[in-house]
């Protein structure tokens, strides 16, 4: 490695151009909102009357005082709607909050909105939902462009200072990408180590709660309140699995006193980085894989191996994703049928009124969903149905369990998941695997964002996934870090770290050494 | 989870005043299970000659039962199993499909579901895991219903019929699998003119299917199979089985072949929400009938589900092949795959009764009783066990026949379960022991069986006392009383002097009357002949 490059690289903590992240109080969030939500949109309601209790009195945590925004599909309660920026929600008010939720409010957390959105997470920038386009804060010539999706008001309010941290979900890169793509940091944990309870499911087995922040601090301090065990969700993890992968993890040699190791010269020393060769696509933009060359070289400096790797199957991992996210989609998004709750719309014709049962709820499914949700569940009904599940439903889920065990081969730390019996025999850190990989958020950054009406992006859209999906395919965790903030140079670009299933604590140490790198 | 208050209400649940009112079932049905079995024995007789005459076909018959477990919570959320209360009040937020709420699976249910599959001797599977099966329906909140396609908990297992059953012959029907499965809403037609009404209390109670082989070739195997399956399941705790409430349905599976033919060649037709025995072999019988027919005539019997119609003993077409739902099933991704340990799976084996064939003949020939009581008593739950504790030093045939006729009379008056009555053993004994020691007379004490059902909580003794009840043993009271009576009635006097022996009945009615039952019939009966023999003289 030359030491000139080396030598252009500098350390720099994320200064914003819009106000002091970490310094971000509920009074200073709330007057972010009150002046840049009418431009960004990022807000689907905005709770400051409410909030105005709190700030006489707020409640004790380490989260004491946090202005959070939470994304429009995950319930915070019957005060304010769940509305999944769909029509068919519009004014639904859950019973309930969900435990996320409920975790940063015992922790001192102040809810101060929701967020703008997808219509039911469905989309990667930010544009299908009830509440309009949400705008990157982030701005070339006064070009105004997507924040991303789904979770792109959330990472639009983080980026804008109008929360200290915002929850978003994650199904196949909806936290990372618009994480990347406003320049903010955007944490997907494990599968199953935060509760999905009162997070309205899109794909059960692929949905994630995200978190995000502007600093990896930030996001480590949100995680460690969320990630518990929660009886309402069988899919989180329980105590006793979280417990042996802690033991496990515990067991590496060079593990004992990662806090020890820190302000040494070489931090991450013992670290092994996997360079996936497979993420290299020929869309990858020229700055993107700049930063991706840089990123690994900040790594290296910090005192990792750098180490190729290579995952054969990643190629195939977007059509999987699609058939398994849309499969499952369309099963959850059944229940939206105006009987019992949401929006209901009067069958259109005598006809259809009278006919058979399915037909009855016609009215209220084609107007209560968007255009990219009816073309989601459509597709997914397709894929599950006798005749194409043979050839589409049953080949992802092999598809899928590849990849797995791709990422398995991979990583030094066994997979607890995978024969848990036989595991416990020998469960010992593979010596010639890596801790964790490196590898862009996104092809490119954020293009401009256009008004509705715009049916072009779609395929370029799901092209994008290509870098988000494998990981939520395999359950693992992953955080998108910005690494290059737009100084009129360009947007912010971010990079990503996965790691071994339920490595999620080392996966962060890692993220807090990638940096901001310099501009050209 | 979380209790849902903010349920749409649904119109025609509030009646004119405004009131909440129950359109479901406020009490469980009658229980008439046990007289439909009596009254089966003579039919089946015809019947049987019915099918022996028609040999030039045979029918393959497979059966799906459906049983409502006895959980007291829902397959997948803590909401009361109790469906038969005021719409719409056991409902948590999984059980409405709310956004957000996620299945939590009920430990109790994969018991009782390893119970049932054990004692059918089948195999509990180590490991299972749950599907979805989708279609839209109003009852169905979720827009599919949670249910095992794929791996089942139970596997294997049979049911073995045979002379103590009715049939002259021994069978084993085999099972195919068992499953777990919830339970749809309740859909509530016509009450409310234009609208159908959804009682959510049933959403999301957890049944078993179990689906035997088609090993059953007449309607008589077919519903012989059902009782056979409701008595254990009742014994072993595991369902209520009483198909008018609900909590036992099923459906058929009916295809016919030319003698000698291949038993699986035929199309089947699938027989739909056939709720008693009774429909069930009718159903069945008008099924090969039809079937038969139009093979005779050359035709060829599509595959279809199909309907029955009592009245006109005929099935009735449903839906056809083609029209058939395409259920899409998918594994549920909110429920992880059960993993059940064989020492976990011993321990559910060890908790088991006694299967109620053992339990039969051994009960039968320890208190030699008839099989028909022991049966009777078998079907109801808790009732041998309660028989049994209470026979110990007192006459069986006497118990067992207080036990059917009296208690069973007021139950079935009080549209009761033995095990919800508050008659307890040691009451019941009290009363037995109360008429063998000439304490009270039988009509004293069945008034004494009905204020114990009735919730009474005092002692037999002071019950008694408290009446004036004791029996009037005193020979020279009763002789007293009788002579008053005689002196009154001249008329009947001679007329029994001149052989009209009816006046004896006249006299010793009487006696009874003027002392209020504590009489006891034979003492009575024994003074009025003497004084009325005196007479002759």
């Amino acid at each position: 490695m030359a030491t000139a490059t080396l030598l252009l690289i500098r350390r720099t903590t994320l200064r914003p151009r819009v106000a002091p992240y970490s310094s971000t109080t509920l009074k200073s969030a709330l007057d972010e909102i009150d002046r840049q939500n009418p431009q960004l949109n990022a807000l689907a309601s905005c709770m400051s009357s409410t909030v105005s209790d709190t700030l006489d009195n707020p409640s004790h945590g380490p989260l004491q005082g946090w202005p959070v925004i939470v994304k429009s599909n995950i319930a915070v309660g019957c005060n304010t709607a769940t509305t999944c920026a769909s029509q068919s929600l519009a004014k639904y008010r859950s019973p309930f909050a969900a435990t996320a939720v409920e975790h940063l409010q015992q922790a001192g957390a102040v809810v101060v909105g929701t967020a703008n959105m997808d219509e039911f997470g469905m989309g990667s920038k930010n544009q299908s939902g009830i509440y309009g386009p949400a705008y990157n804060p982030h701005q070339i010539d006064a070009i105004r462009h997507s924040p991303g999706g789904s979770s792109g008001g959330s990472a639009a309010a983080v980026a804008s200072g109008m929360c200290r941290i915002a929850l978003g979900s994650d199904t196949g890169g909806s936290v990372r990408l618009p994480a990347a793509w406003c320049g903010v940091v955007g944490f997907k944990p494990t599968y199953g180590r935060i509760s999905r309870h009162g997070l309205v499911s899109y794909a059960s087995s692929l949905d994630a709660v995200g978190i995000l922040a502007s600093t990896v601090h930030d996001a480590q301090i949100a995680y460690r309140t969320m990630a518990v065990p929660d009886s309402n969700d069988m899919t989180c993890i329980s105590r006793s699995l979280r417990d042996r992968i802690d033991s496990l993890a515990k067991s590496r040699p060079w593990i004992k006193g990662e806090s020890n190791n820190n302000g040494k010269e070489r931090p991450l020393a013992g670290i092994r980085i996997g360079i996936p060769q497979e993420f290299w696509v020929k869309e990858l933009s020229e700055s993107t894989l700049n930063a991706w060359r840089r990123g690994a070289q900040q790594l290296a400096v910090a005192g990792c191996e750098i180490v190729k790797v290579t995952l054969p199957h990643i190629p195939s991992s977007l059509p999987a994703y699609y058939t398994l996210a849309l499969a499952e989609a369309s099963s959850n998004l059944a229940r939206y049928d105006g009987v019992r709750f949401g929006t209901r719309f009067p069958a259109r014709t005598q006809t259809a009124a009278l006919a058979n049962a399915s037909l009855k709820y016609a009215a209220t499914r084609s107007e209560g969903f968007g255009p990219e949700v009816q073309r989601r569940i459509l597709l997914g009904t397709y894929v599950m149905s006798a005749s194409a599940y043979q050839h589409y439903y049953l080949p992802s889920q092999r598809i899928r369990r590849l990849i797995q065990h791709e990422f398995n081969q991979i990583f030094a730390l066994p997979n607890v998941l995978s024969n848990s019996e036989i595991a416990a025999l020998s469960d010992q850190p593979r010596p010639d695997g890596v801790d964790a990989i490196l590898f862009p958020t996104t092809n490119d950054t954020a293009p401009p964002q256009y008004t509705s009406g715009d049916e072009g992006s779609q395929v370029s859209s799901y092209v994008n996934d290509v870098m988000t999906v494998p990981v939520n395919l395999a359950g693992i965790p992953a955080v998108s870090v910005p690494v290059k903030h737009s100084h009129g140079h360009g947007m912010p670009i971010g990079l990503q770290l996965a790691a071994q299933y339920g490595d999620d604590n080392l996966l962060l140490w890692i993220a807090s050494h990638l940096g901001l790198q310099s501009c050209d | 989870m979380h209790r849902i208050y903010s349920l749409r209400v649904f119109r025609t649940n509030v009646g004119h005043n405004g009131m909440l009112m129950p359109v479901l079932f406020a009490n469980p049905g009658i229980r008439k299970d046990t007289l439909v079995q009596k009254r089966a024995a003579g039919s089946i007789a015809q019947e049987v000659k019915r099918e022996a005459a028609d040999d030039e076909f045979k029918a393959t018959i497979g059966l799906e039962l459906h049983a409502q477990l006895s959980a007291s919570q829902k397959l997948f959320s803590a909401a009361s199993a109790r469906w038969d209360e005021p719409p719409n009040t056991n409902v948590y937020a999984i059980d409405a499909g709310l956004p957000g709420a996620l299945p939590q699976l009920n430990p109790q249910c994969v018991e009782l579901a390893a119970r049932a599959i054990l004692a059918l001797d089948g195999h509990v599977q180590s490991r299972s895991f749950f599907d979805r099966k989708h279609y839209f329906y109003a009852d169905q909140p979720l827009g599919y219903q949670i249910t095992q396609q794929q791996y089942p908990i139970g596997r294997g297992g049979y049911v073995q019929l045979g002379p103590a059953d009715g049939l002259d012959y021994t069978k084993r029907v085999h099972i195919h699998q068992l499953q777990l499965e919830q339970d749809t809403a309740k859909s509530i037609h016509g009450v409310y003119p234009g609208y159908v009404l959804v009682d959510l209390n049933r959403a999301g109670v957890a049944l078993i299917e179990i689906v035997s082989e088609p090993d059953i070739e007449t309607a008589i195997e077919a519903s012989t199979y059902v009782r056979k399956m409701q008595t254990l399941l009742r014994h072993i705790g595991v369902s209520n089985c009483n198909m008018e409430e609900g909590s036992l349905r099923c459906d058929v599976n009916v295809s016919v072949y030319r003698k000698g033919g291949d038993r699986l060649s035929g199309a089947r037709c699938e027989l739909k929400n056939l709720n008693s025995l009774k429909t069930i072999r009718g159903a069945i019988g008008a099924e090969i009938a039809r079937q038969a027919a139009i093979i005779c005539k050359g035709g060829r019997v599509e595959q279809e589900t199909r309907g029955y119609d009592a009245r006109n003993d005929k099935t009735y077409p449903l839906r056809s092949k083609e029209a058939a739902p395409d259920y899409r099933y998918m594994s549920e991704p909110d429920v992880p795959e059960v993993h059940l340990a064989q020492d976990w799976i011993e321990r559910v084996r060890s908790m088991l009764p006694e299967m109620p064939e053992v339990t039969l003949a051994r009960v039968q020939s320890q208190y030699g009783l008839a099989q028909e009581d022991v049966e009777t008593m078998l079907n109801e739950p808790g009732c041998l066990a309660f028989f049994e504790e209470s026979v110990s030093g007192r006459d069986p045939k006497r118990v067992s026949s207080w036990i059917t006729s009296e208690i069973f009379g007021q139950l079935s008056y009080r549209n009761q379960r033995l095990a919800d009555s508050p008659l307890t053993v040691q009451q019941f004994t009290q009363i037995l022991d109360s008429i063998s020691n000439d304490l009270v007379t039988s009509a004293q004490a069945k008034q004494l069986l009905i204020s114990f059902m009735d919730g009474e909580k005092r002692q037999v003794s002071e019950i008694i006392k408290a009446h004036g009840w004791e029996v009037i043993g005193d020979e020279s009271q009763l002789r007293g009383i009788a002579k008053e009576l005689i002196d009154n009635h001249p008329k009947e006097v001679a007329g029994y002097l001149k052989g009209q022996e009816r006046r004896l009945n006249f006299f010793v009615g009487k006696l009874m009357q003027s002392t209020k039952g504590q009489a006891k019939p034979q003492e009575a009966n024994r003074i009025i002949c003497e004084l009325l023999e005196a007479k002759r003289q």
